[in-house]
């Protein structure tokens, strides 16, 4: 009998096959988000809820919107750039090699990976996590936002100064 | 309890193996930016999955991270990509030939 999180898995990844398949690119972008969902919904089964929420938040909404701008923006552009489907056509059957190959070969080696995850348990809260243990973590955040703020900011400008 | 890890970390490779495989197929920069999407969901799968065992407020804490860089590098490459198609007139990547010395 499949469970919950099983179920979940299964259609987190039809969903990236989806997304990586489909034709149609806001397809794809709405496929993308219905995967951040599921893996959403698996955090929260996890008992993630904070992950969860961003990745429901930032992911399945902010991304998506992003895509489908970025879609609209170059919406003349897709009937001139036919790429070649035979690749992804494909994409299915390896998808499946690597399914059995890693039921037969992987699978022992994830059970062993088990092991070492168990190393380092500590209780302690998110809020004291971050802000105790993975300060740098919080200032590398600000950083890449920054630097993300200054490449939009900057390929834009040139775009003006040109002009 | 390694059964459920497993699992997750099997689902995990095969989303990471279906991202690698569309970034490295496809000439489209908007689907190779959707590649990365998916590989970066099979390692968020992977992180959860090792945190559920040790430590979920780390792994929390790592995913958060993890979020906030992801954003930040879509926000970017799109950027790019706006930026490239009024350049050359494409998404193809074979067609950023514009730094060739």
């Amino acid at each position: 009998m499949i469970e919950y999180r099983e179920f979940l898995y299964l259609a987190v990844t039809l969903c990236a096959l989806a997304a990586v398949m489909s034709r149609n690119m806001l397809t794809a972008a709405i496929s993308l988000a219905a995967t951040s969902i599921g893996v959403a919904l698996v955090l929260f089964d996890f008992r993630a809820p904070w992950a969860a929420v961003f990745e429901l938040s930032v992911c399945a909404g902010l991304i998506t919107v992003l895509f489908i701008s970025a879609v609209s923006l170059l919406r003349k552009e897709e009937p001139f750039f036919a790429e070649d489907r035979t690749r992804f056509r494909l994409l299915p059957v390896f998808a499946l090699i690597v399914a059995i190959g890693g039921w037969i070969a992987g699978w022992p080696f994830f059970e062993a990976l088990a092991d070492y995850a168990r190393f380092g348990a500590r209780g302690q809260s998110l809020g004291s996590m971050l802000w105790e243990s993975r300060r740098m973590d919080l200032l590398g955040q600000i950083a890449m936002l920054a630097a993300g703020v200054l490449v939009i900011n900057s390929v834009f400008a040139a775009k003006k100064a040109g002009k | 309890m390694n059964g459920s890890f497993a699992t997750a970390w099997y689902f995990a490779a095969l989303l990471f193996f279906i991202g690698l495989y569309c970034m490295a197929a496809s000439r489209n920069l908007l689907r190779q930016l959707i590649g990365l999407e998916v590989m970066s969901k099979g390692t968020l799968l992977a992180l959860i999955a090792s945190g559920s065992m040790s430590n979920l407020s780390l792994a929390q804490a790592v995913i958060i991270t993890m979020i906030v860089i992801e954003v930040v590098v879509v926000a970017a490459g799109l950027t790019l990509l706006v930026k490239a198609y009024r350049t050359n007139g494409g998404v193809d990547v074979w067609k950023l030939s514009s730094l060739k010395g």
